[in-house]
């Protein structure tokens, strides 16, 4: 089909909005994003954000609210994880598959008039849309969502798990996944969120956007895994306040697909706060990944470690942009930020570009770049010990995001993630990789 | 921002980093020693741009017909187009319509044939500036064309170079006596339409340097250019032309000052560089334009495009020093188009008060084996802002190719900025690109160390900050290295507190 104009597009999907059932207390919200979002400029070649990220493969659809009846769809998609976990299938919460309700964990549909005003209080203020475009038809669009909320000094005993299934529908649609987690201070959790898909799904458009309050002295784990298949479109967003002591923890990995891209937004709002943050990313085929990373220091004595690592294959394009600015009150910061990209063909690209952006003086920060090939002597090694050059260069490949898995401190999610890369570098071996 | 819940710690830490700062601040307190205006009577045009000063200056040099078209399809294309946003600096709009865009001292009217024509006035400004050029004629060895405004008024060493057939000459002269060649390469590397102020620039160009250097030859000595803003009100277009022919060798210099003033002055150069065939390029600034006043007010505007285009087996090597402007928007770049040839970047930018950079380079990667080395030092001070932005691009058929890029950054005070922008584009998986940035302030243990050695506080931060650039200033030709060391120092002269 034709792209569809793009005011056209924007208005079009706006329409979506009107057939929602949608409880009252998001309305405002609701318009101030449709309102942002209908004067904002289509982002294009020459919008620096969006650079390298064209945004036709959008514009080629005319997407649909997601029905609300719940398909059928393929149960063994979740990692297996003892967790609090919630399903949704297409936007669509599915009980059976989820585990039972628990105090920490609650949809926006069934709060209680005190989580309503918590929700009020946070949903739309954590995230911003100056750098974020798609933050703005996320609150337009926005009907249900997670609210993850644990009280002061309490540790919640086990992760949770929330896992985003897209499955295939008559027409092209729209899923709005939404969620916002509340640290109170000095409170600890661990968040897995899961983008999975039926092998048959064909060209639905995700755009999540998850929302994350560190109180003073909060510490959270956060994984965000995006494995899904590749007509899929997805524009993901994770935004982060942390307030003083508080301590995030990172890891994201995604395969590529028509396009995808995701965008970190780190605000270490007071002193002593710190942020790890890891990722992994392996476009291959013809796929589109784009990372754009951004960590505002806006208070003295915070620390920053950003780890990326990426495989581009075939005639994939990785795109990573990471931004870390220090303001002028943000003394004593300590960021690097490293980037590191292997090209396995000669028809990959990768294009890359580490900011930095500083306006204090007693800071200490770096960054680092690299883009190269898999080492020869390495390959030569490998060989010279009875490898194929294939299974030289998947060994290699693998050893080279290992290094991050093995950073993965829960053990469901190492393995799972493990075993799939294990497969992934496998595809493209003739013999098993055994040992002798 | 967000009120954090620590603003008393904040606030403790920013009073004993205090002391400390503006110990250092009161050391790089500087004044303008390039800051005198030359009375001498000048021929300046009337403000305003429109075809007919076009016509003008085409007129005033006798040019022919195909460098007025050629000029006015740049001025057509320049209305087009639109004042670049994206570099990471602020200041208000030029009014391009209340420029002069041509000014030449009187004297400049009856061609002098030798220095010992020239207007006696001209060359007391150069001796002041220190090139006297009938010292430098002698001793030095440095052939230097001078140009002062818009025109060049002197081009020493002129028989000595041409006895090897090295051509030297201001570009007016060259279209002249040379038509072929320039019309072969001007425009050739930084096309007309390029860019805002390279249009700008190919239409009302008033003068420049031109070098031919021919096959296998080596040029005997450094080739200099030195520019000078004297005028009100005027905005300096020079446009250099470099042009070594296959297995040829040449070492370019180019210095710039301007006198102090209120107003905001443009500078819109272009330099073209062309390497054939296992030519080689080196190419040499020490770029001191006046930065404006402590509270901003004045400064040039400086505002140039340098590209040299790198045919088979040929290198070129950027290297500049920049402490002066008020604005500075400068991308040396290379364009490695032939197989095995080599592009280098090394630049000391010092921003001082209110001045402004956003510069750094571009290196295309087209021919196999290219290879390209990259160094930024950026020092910011009072309140400046310093960004480097570069850009690595390999293109599909640059097997093997290879870069390496270091930006550093020092940080003098509490108030200023230094900002790393990289652009990093690779379509070709045999090749390696490494990139890394730091930044860093002069650290009270280095201070405490040097002074504990018995060194003052003002030598210690210049002996830190001298050898922060130390691996561009060896880059530098031996004359200008001293030069540049000597500009820093001077930069950091003041009380010592």
């Amino acid at each position: 089909m034709n792209e569809l104009p793009e005011a056209t597009f924007q208005q079009q999907v706006l329409q979506l909005a009107q057939g929602q059932d949608v409880p009252d207390w998001l309305n405002s919200l609701r318009l101030a994003g449709a309102r942002e979002w209908r004067e904002a400029a289509w982002p294009g070649r020459r919008t620096e954000l969006w650079k390298y990220t064209p945004l036709a493969a959008l514009r080629k659809h005319r997407f649909q609210q997601a029905c609300g009846t719940l398909p059928v769809w393929p149960r063994d998609l979740p990692l297996q994880v003892d967790a609090i976990r919630l399903v949704f299938v297409n936007g669509v919460f599915d009980a059976a598959a989820s585990s039972p309700a628990h105090s920490a964990v609650v949809r926006f549909s069934a709060a209680d008039a005190e989580q309503q005003a918590l929700i009020a209080r946070h949903l739309g203020h954590v995230a911003t849309t100056t750098r974020h475009l798609f933050a703005s038809l996320s609150n337009a669009l926005v009907a249900d969502g997670v609210l993850v909320h644990v009280a002061k000094d309490q540790a919640l005993d086990k992760p949770v798990h929330i896992v985003h299934v897209a499955v295939p529908q008559a027409e092209p649609v729209v899923v709005n996944p939404r969620v916002l987690v509340v640290l109170e201070s000095h409170s600890q959790m661990e968040l897995i969120e899961q983008f999975v898909s039926d092998s048959q799904v064909q060209n639905s458009f995700v755009n999540s956007l998850t929302e994350i309050h560190c109180g003073a002295g909060a510490q959270l784990r956060h994984y965000r895994v995006n494995l899904e298949q590749e007509q899929l479109l997805h524009v993901g967003g994770v935004h982060v306040d942390l307030w003083r002591d508080a301590h995030y923890r990172g890891f994201t990995l995604a395969e590529g697909s028509v396009l995808k891209r995701i965008d970190y937004q780190i605000n270490h709002q007071a002193a002593g706060a710190s942020a790890v943050l890891d990722g992994i990313y392996l476009p291959r085929n013809q796929q589109l990944l784009d990372y754009h990373t951004n960590v505002e220091h806006k208070a003295p004595h915070c620390t920053t470690s950003e780890t990326f690592r990426g495989i581009v294959a075939d005639e994939a394009r990785a795109v990573f942009n990471g931004r870390i600015h220090i303001h002028p009150q943000a003394q004593k910061t300590l960021a690097e930020l490293n980037n590191r990209t292997l090209l396995t063909s000669d028809r990959a690209e990768i294009d890359t570009k580490p900011e930095l952006e500083i306006y204090a003086d007693d800071v200490k920060c770096a960054h680092g770049a690299t883009v190269s090939q898999l080492d020869t002597t390495a390959q030569f090694y490998l060989r010279s010990r009875g490898l194929s050059e294939t299974q030289a260069r998947s060994m290699l490949s693998f050893g080279f995001i290992n290094e991050l898995l093995q950073g993965i401190e829960q053990p469901a999610v190492r393995e799972h993630l493990h075993a799939h890369l294990q497969r992934l570098f496998a595809e493209s071996l003739p013999v098993t990789v055994t040992a002798p | 921002m967000r009120d954090g819940p620590l603003c008393g710690h904040r606030a403790s830490h920013r009073h004993r980093g205090e002391s400390v700062s503006e110990q250092v601040e009161s050391l790089i307190r500087k004044d303008y020693s390039a800051g005198f205006h030359t009375q001498i009577e000048s021929d300046t045009l009337r403000p305003g741009l429109d075809e007919d000063v076009i016509r003008f200056i085409s007129a005033k040099k006798e040019e022919p017909q195909w460098l007025l078209e050629w000029r006015l399809k740049a001025f057509r294309a320049w209305q087009e187009m639109e004042e670049p946003t994206w570099a990471h600096v602020s200041y208000p709009l030029v009014d391009f319509q209340a420029l002069s865009y041509y000014s030449a001292p009187r004297s400049m009217a009856n061609k002098p044939k030798s220095l010992d024509e020239v207007d006696p006035e001209l060359l007391a400004t150069y001796a002041k500036l220190g090139i006297p050029l009938h010292e430098q004629e002698a001793l030095a060895g440095v052939a230097v064309d001078a140009v002062f405004d818009s025109v060049s008024v002197v081009t020493t060493y002129r028989a000595k170079l041409e006895e090897v057939g090295v051509i030297f000459c201001p570009i007016s002269e060259a279209v002249h006596r040379f038509p072929e060649l320039v019309k072969k390469y001007l425009g050739s590397v930084v096309p007309q339409k390029d860019n805002f102020y390279a249009a700008l620039n190919s239409a009302v160009f008033s003068d420049g340097s031109f070098v031919y250097i021919p096959k296998g030859v080596r040029c005997p000595m450094e080739l200099s250019t030195y520019f000078r803003i004297n005028e009100v009100k005027t905005g300096q277009f020079e446009r250099t032309l470099i042009v070594a022919d296959e297995g040829s060798h040449v070492s370019y210099l180019e210095g710039c000052t301007a006198p102090m003033r209120d107003e905001n002055q443009l500078h819109a150069a272009v330099v073209e560089l062309v390497a054939l065939d296992d030519a080689q390029i080196k190419y040499s600034t020490v770029q001191n334009w006046y930065p404006g006043d402590k509270e901003g007010k004045g400064g040039i505007y400086n505002f140039v495009t340098k590209r040299g285009v790198c045919h088979r087996n040929a290198r070129i090597s950027w290297t500049q020093v920049e402490t002066g402007s008020a604005i500075t928007w400068k991308y040396p770049s290379c364009i490695l188009k032939g197989d095995n040839s080599v592009g280098e970047f090394y630049s000391v930018a010092l921003t001082n008060n209110l001045q402004q950079a956003d510069t750094g380079t571009k290196m295309i990667h087209l021919g196999k084996n290219t290879r390209s080395t990259i160094v930024a030092k950026g020092i910011s001070a009072g309140r400046s802002q310093s960004a480097y932005r570069g850009l690595v691009r390999i293109n599909a058929g640059a097997e093997g190719a290879r870069n390496y890029t270091q930006c550093d950054s020092l940080l003098i005070g509490d108030r200023c900025g230094a900002h790393t922008f990289p652009y990093i584009e690779s379509r070709n998986a045999s090749a390696v690109i490494e990139h890394e940035a730091t930044t860093s302030k002069v650290s009270d243990d280095q201070l405490f160390l040097c002074q504990q050695r018995g060194l003052d506080a003002e030598k210690a931060v210049s002996m830190i900050v001298n050898g922060f650039c130390r691996e561009v200033f060896k880059e530098l030709p031996m004359e200008f290295a001293v030069e540049a060391g000597k500009l820093l120092e001077v930069s950091l002269e003041g009380s010592v507190g």
